[in-house]
């Protein structure tokens, strides 16, 4: 309440300036993420936990899985970090049409990266490598092994909730594409694409642990 | 918001090179086997994408260092949400043998689990009786 006339449209009236406000929302956009490296530490700390008491196993299970795939997937979950960031920068530079165009390729890439998780995913219903109790697959190169149907239901919640984030990023991308398309963002106000833009990489950053960890080693 | 930092267009292609070249090269590491080192430089490698992808992609190199200090924060305190857990389950045999192992058994279900060939289908010991009753069926 206490702005002059000359403050801009977006400057809310409960921070001083523009720059507090900007501030203020990356600040809580990295409590987010501090949240959200605890809530998939968990998981990693249940992978840690079986793959120490089980160490054949992984290592026999994880040839299960496709790695070229894997690989296609962590090239088009970086091109997306990449067009994501593009975006950004676009607008900083006051080149809407670049960004909004940017924007439009990750929204893409994520559907690709999701689309690639299909087929994987299929597969593995297919054949029977499913979590827990609806594991069925006893091929000759697994058969030996001790309760692979854990190492499944690590994967799956794993890469589940991460294609969770994806589907989720998705959406709040699509947002991006129709607010910068109607021009409500720009290079005075961008902290929405910025603040998606940093929990998008968060997603890349989960998948490049979730790669090796799970096609690699 | 024209006093912000912008990134120049070099250095975000420098970056995503390097993060191509590091998967490249994790992936072609992955065909060799150095033991239980294994483990260690694909997770080194990973930590270095990782560093990467937070100090440009999300600009904590150019931030005010208290983000820089959260997201740090975060990672210390699985470091010990790891480390505690692991000093419990990575040494309960110490204590009492016995429970070293606590799920070590093969889960019952395994017990009436069909062996299958690679695409998941049943196969038994009579594999060549089975195929012909299959033939029958067509």
């Amino acid at each position: 309440m206490s702005h002059d006339n000359s403050s801009p449209k977006f400057l809310q009236h409960h921070f001083h300036d523009v720059e507090q406000q900007y501030e203020t929302a990356k600040l809580g956009m990295w409590a987010f993420i501090l949240t959200e490296v605890l809530t998939f530490g968990g998981l990693f700390v249940a992978y840690v936990v079986y793959r120490s008491w089980y160490p054949e196993m992984f290592v026999g299970a994880n040839l299960l899985l496709d790695v070229n795939k894997g690989l296609l997937n962590t090239i088009v979950l970086i091109t997306s970090s990449l067009t994501m960031v593009l975006a950004v920068w676009a607008i900083q530079k006051k080149n809407q049409k670049l960004s909004l165009f940017m924007l439009i390729a990750t929204f893409l890439f994520a559907f690709m990266f999701l689309g690639i998780k299909y087929l994987e995913y299929s597969h593995k219903f297919e054949v029977g490598q499913l979590p827990g109790e609806y594991y069925s697959y006893m091929g000759p190169e697994i058969a030996h092994l001790n309760n692979p149907h854990i190492f499944f239901s690590i994967y799956f919640i794993m890469t589940g909730l991460h294609g969770l984030h994806v589907a989720i990023g998705m959406g709040l991308i699509a947002w991006l594409i129709y607010a910068t398309a109607k021009g409500n963002l720009n290079s005075e106000y961008y902290t929405p694409m910025e603040m998606i833009g940093i929990f998008w990489h968060l997603v890349d950053l989960i998948w490049i642990y979730l790669f090796p960890l799970f096609y690699l080693i | 918001m024209s006093e912000h930092h912008i990134t120049p267009l070099k250095t975000y292609l420098a970056v995503a090179g390097t993060l191509f070249f590091l998967t490249a090269v994790t992936v072609w590491v992955s065909y060799f086997d150095f033991g239980s080192f294994n483990i260690i430089i694909a997770m080194g490698v990973a930590t270095m994408k990782a560093s990467i992808v937070a100090l440009f992609f999300m600009h904590l190199l150019w931030d005010d260092k208290k983000n820089l200090t959260m997201f740090v924060m975060s990672l210390m305190f699985l470091g010990i949400f790891i480390t505690v857990t692991l000093l419990d389950t990575g040494f309960r045999g110490g204590v009492n043998s016995e429970v070293e192992y606590p799920i070590n058994n093969r889960a019952t279900f395994y017990d009436s689990l069909p062996l299958t060939d690679t695409h998941g289908h049943p196969v038994d010991e009579h594999s060549a009786d089975q195929h012909g009753e299959d033939e029958d069926h067509h």
